[in-house]
């Protein structure tokens, strides 16, 4: 049952990867595409984390495995800050349909 | 330092240890001065965070769920034939007090749905809207207030808004 769930949860979380680089490669802009990667691959990433929490054998490794998804969630946050930062410093203006 | 954030933080490094090596038992050797070590140089770099535990017990659900709410939508979009988004930016002015909130709630606003920060002014957070047709002011300011409750800090009145 638990290896069942953990199929689903890993196959939903690759979609969300997938269509953040559909987003990555269609959207038009950097700011939109940061959108895209961030968004999708944090919830990508933490329905993967979700479905190997079901097979984790010991507490230190689950502490782990939501240590890693946090850190990822920090880190992706951050950097598409300090992108969209640079992208609007060096003047570069947003898309408008 | 005071002694309760000593021990508070001497209890989350040790987990960190622990987490880090899984358990080992005689990792201890070098994690125990290793964590004091971690402890000490927190109180030089860190400063004393004001939260508030029921904020924080508050803010996960919330979090999760809008957070996954955000990225179902984006990838909606991203797929959609049409490619539906009318990004556009926006200036939030600040209720929260300056330091670490406003730097917290820029990171949370860029997992949020729609919503990426792009400048942290001093009176404004800018912010790039994927749609602008969507109601992301009420949006951003309800995270503002969940934001204000972790950290058990309270907004600035709202000045008028437009």
């Amino acid at each position: 049952m638990s290896e069942l769930l953990t199929l689903m949860l890993l196959f939903a979380g690759a979609g969300f990867f997938f269509a953040g680089t559909v987003g990555l490669l269609r959207f038009p802009d950097v700011y939109t595409r940061l959108h895209a990667i961030t968004k999708a691959d944090n919830v990508g990433l933490g329905l993967v984390v979700a479905g190997l929490l079901l097979q984790a054998e010991s507490w230190a490794v689950r502490g782990k495995l939501l240590l890693i998804w946090l850190l990822v969630l920090l880190a992706s946050a951050s950097v598409a800050h300090l992108v969209a930062r640079t992208a609007l410093r060096k003047g570069i203006r947003p898309w408008k349909r | 330092m005071g002694f309760w954030r000593f021990c508070f933080r001497t209890l989350v490094f040790a987990l960190l240890w622990w987490i880090l090596t899984q358990g080992a038992i005689n990792s201890w050797l070098v994690g125990a001065p290793v964590v004091l070590l971690a402890v000490l140089a927190s109180g030089w770099l860190l400063p004393a965070i004001s939260w508030s535990p029921s904020g924080v017990v508050r803010f996960i659900p919330f979090f999760l769920w809008r957070s996954l709410y955000a990225g179902v939508d984006v990838a909606r979009r991203a797929l959609h034939p049409k490619l539906p988004i009318s990004p556009g930016l926006f200036d939030y002015r600040w209720r929260l007090p300056p330091g670490l909130p406003r730097v917290f709630m820029a990171n949370t606003v860029s997992l949020l749905p729609g919503t990426l920060s792009a400048e942290l002014g001093k009176e404004h957070l800018r912010v790039h809207v994927l749609d602008q047709s969507g109601d992301f002011i009420s949006e951003l300011s309800l995270v503002e207030e969940r934001v204000a409750r972790l950290f058990g800090v309270s907004l600035a009145d709202a000045e008028s808004e437009e």
